[in-house]
């Protein structure tokens, strides 16, 4: 009976308004920074929640995505519209842009018709004052009949008594635009076969306009008889009256004085002049990957560092050699990967996060449409697919920016087969060895090779299954900055929900592949691994790949794609032996490592802009290990190889992040796609060069 | 009659008339395109291929192709 009466205490408040009015950052204000992010459930639209107290009662916050109006356009709005229909909030605050007031009251004057209780949050009244636009929220909350606060969300202003509102707003809203007489007529006597319920007006309206609303099968048949009746398109009439009523509303509201361009077009100027805007387009763009792995990277090789510290304590322990083994490369191996990814995917959570809010991401696709619509992409699949580069995970991450789901399918089918960094360590190796002096020629065609791989993958997915809607049409909101409190909690909770979805499927793989080494006997050829490796041999002897170790190593392959060096290191060389620590030696190392990722992390402040060095740099790889890879492959089968491992399946963190996001037949799917157009290139590249 | 792509960039028009598929013409809707609003052709995209609009108080982008779906009465 107590919980009963404590979730009928509970207050249910939604959040709605257009893209780009600040919702997200009053949620924070109005949660005290207590929101939790996650999906829509059966989508990938983020979807932003709290539970918090405001003036001594339980309340429960909820962000509908941001939606022009209740039409349903975008995923995104179809949401919006059904949780309104679904869900009883008992109080609806709508965010409304100050400073662009006619085409937000448009949503406003919809929520009228569906009948919850409303409250204007009238934010970014700041903004609008630097554009000379001033709103009489007294005035406007006369002509709404609906409370209207007026608020600068970022700096908390106005949030309190927005707050106040909110917990005593009752009541359903005045239906405020009045329709032509037929129309009129006609969603009287729709409503009139509907059952009692407060929606019953915006539905009967949404049914004339011809949307898809759920409603029974009379209903529905009527709605489409008196469509027909009506006319002209009854959509067009009733949106268009919706808009007279916001212009009418907002001009007897609004005080405009003459200023001079707002900041907003001053900075488009330059971003966006023909022929600044391309240069720094690639800048802005250049900053961004490097601002995701120059400061990320000092953090992954302090999780490397804090790796060996650990496996050190391990080796230095009394337990036996199998167990030590399977602590330090099993488990902490398996820890240390998944850690390893939180540094790059916070940086880049970060960068998106802010480029998104600041009004730059939307510049960005605006340029690159032009380039991106050959494959038959939108614009914003640039950045996703730019990043994969770097790393494939964040970047499959990142499409979310994206707005249509078969878009974003595409963009984050074809990042695998971008060259990430981690392949460049092994392209770089190969290439000293097997092409001396032509190496960096082999690692750009490489580069080039997956991109292109990539881009047609989209673009024959394209031919399938063309988008929706694939529209350019976006809005390009005022340039912001972004509060930094708020980028931080955003990018945190990302990253902390990538660890918990994904770090269980990647420790698996890790143990699963420390079993295939160490199961079978103590030398690498003996083992399961090696077993299994030599029967592979005669899948790869048709592209000059017959050395059972080069084989192997694309096994463990699987966990991180620079793992492959590692291996081939152990299988030609023998392992090195851990060397022991002290408790004391290791929490020395631990501190030393701990500075010197702090120094390099300042030290990749300078780095972000200087020039680009375009020599690949020098192989990584333990000192004997070109020395022992020359003699067992023909260079035809070098290149075989590097094609083979350049296209064959994405990493499991790349696999794992397909997953979350397109569902696990996709995920299959890129596996083995993969690996069939690897095998294929990479005998075509044999066949060709011998 | 003349269309949003033809306009040469800082110059104005009135919408007369939307065409194009239902769902294309509810998103323009949704933004704020509908007959009798007025727009000015801001800029070309650097590469081209897009074009910036400006409608009511906000910035708008808009494909060359999309901008022909949407029909001016000459100011």
């Amino acid at each position: 009976m107590a919980a009963a009466a404590a979730a009928q205490a509970q207050r249910l408040l939604l959040t709605v308004g257009n893209p780009n009015v600040g919702k997200t950052t009053l949620i924070n204000a109005l949660s005290g920074s207590r929101f939790e992010v996650g999906n829509w459930p059966g989508t990938t639209v983020d979807r932003l929640s709290a539970h918090c107290l405001l003036q001594g009662r339980s309340l429960e916050l909820v962000d509908l995505p941001g939606s022009y109006s209740l039409a349903a356009t975008t995923p995104e709005e179809r949401i919006a519209r059904d949780e309104l229909l679904r869900l009883r909030p008992d109080v609806v605050v709508n965010v409304v842009d100050a400073g662009n007031l006619e085409r937000n009251l448009y949503l406003t004057l919809e929520l009228s018709e569906m009948g919850h209780p409303v409250v204007v949050a009238l934010n970014l009244v700041d903004e609008a004052r630097t554009k000379g636009l001033s709103v009489d929220a007294e005035a406007l909350s006369r002509e709404l009949a609906m409370p209207v606060v007026s608020l600068v969300a970022s700096r908390g202003e106005g949030v309190d008594s927005l707050g106040e509102q909110a917990m005593s707003a009752a009541g359903a809203p005045r239906s405020l635009v009045t329709y032509p007489d037929a129309i009129e007529r006609a969603s009287e006597e729709l409503q009139r076969l509907m059952p009692e319920r407060s929606e019953r007006r915006w539905l009967s309206l949404a049914a004339l306009a011809g949307e898809s609303v759920s409603l029974p099968g009379p209903v529905k048949e009527r709605a489409e008889a008196l469509r027909a009746e009506l006319g002209v398109d009854p959509f067009l009439e009733i949106a268009g009256q919706r808009y007279r009523t916001a212009h009418d509303m907002a001009q007897r509201v609004l005080e405009r004085q003459h200023v001079p361009p707002a900041l907003t077009e001053k900075i488009d100027r330059f971003l966006l002049h023909p022929w600044l805007g391309l240069p720094l387009f690639l800048a802005g763009m250049l900053l961004v990957f490097r601002f995701t792995f120059l400061f990320s990277d000092p953090w992954i090789t302090f999780v490397g560092d804090v790796q060996t510290v650990f496996a050190g304590w391990i080796a230095g322990s009394s337990l036996p050699a199998i167990v030590q083994s399977f602590l330090s490369d099993g488990i902490i191996g398996g820890v240390g990967t998944v850690m390893a990814f939180a540094p790059v995917l916070f940086f880049l959570y970060l960068a998106m996060s802010f480029a998104e809010a600041s009004g730059f991401l939307s510049r960005a696709a605006f340029i690159a449409d032009r380039v991106m619509h050959w494959a038959g992409l939108p614009g914003r699949g640039f950045i996703p697919l730019m990043l994969g580069f770097g790393c494939n995970v964040p970047a499959i991450y990142a499409t979310r920016t994206m707005e249509d789901f078969r878009d974003r399918l595409r963009v984050s089918l074809a990042i695998p087969f971008t060259a990430c960094s981690a392949r460049l360590a092994v392209f770089v190796l190969f290439a000293s060895v097997f092409f001396p002096g032509h190496s960096t020629l082999v690692v750009f065609g490489l580069y080039l090779l997956g991109l292109a791989i990539g881009l047609t993958t989209a673009a024959v997915l394209g031919k399938f299954a063309p988008a929706g809607l694939s529209s350019g049409a976006m809005e390009l909101p005022a340039y912001r900055l972004p509060t930094l409190r708020l980028t931080l909690r955003q990018a945190w909770l990302r990253t902390f929900s990538f660890i918990k979805g994904a770090g269980g499927a990647i420790m698996v793989t890790v143990l699963v592949v420390w079993l295939l080494l160490n199961v079978g006997g103590p030398r690498p050829e003996d083992s399961l691994y090696g077993q299994l490796s030599q029967l592979m041999v005669p899948i790869f002897a048709p592209m000059g790949v017959t050395d059972w170790r080069l084989v192997g190593a694309l096994i463990p392959g699987f966990i991180a794609k620079e793992v492959v060096i590692g291996t081939l290191g152990v299988s030609y060389l023998g392992a090195d032996p851990v060397a022991p620590l002290t408790f004391l030696a290791g929490l020395h190392q631990l501190g030393a490592s701990f500075l010197h990722a702090c120094w390099a992390f300042l030290n990749a402040v300078p780095q972000m802009f200087g020039l680009p060095q375009f020599s690949p740099p020098e192989p990584e790889a333990p000192g004997g290990l070109a020395g022992a890879l020359a003699p067992v492959l023909h260079p035809a089968g070098a290149l075989a190889y590097l094609v083979f491992l350049l296209l064959y399946t994405p990493c499991v963190a790349t696999v794992v992040a397909l997953k979350q996001e397109f569902g696990t037949r996709w995920a299959a799917f890129s596996v083995v796609y993969q690996l069939l157009v690897a095998y294929v290139l990479g005998l075509l590249a044999y066949l060709v060069l011998k | 009659m003349r269309t949003l792509n033809m306009l040469e960039p800082d110059q104005k028009a009135q919408i007369s008339r939307l065409s194009g598929s239902p769902p294309f013409v509810r998103r323009l809707v949704a933004l704020g395109f509908r007959p009798g609003a007025d727009v000015r052709l801001v800029r070309r995209a650097p590469l081209g291929g897009a074009f910036q609009i400006a409608l009511g108080d906000s910035f708008i982008a808009l494909r060359a192709q999309e901008a022909g779906q949407i029909h001016l009465e000459l100011s």
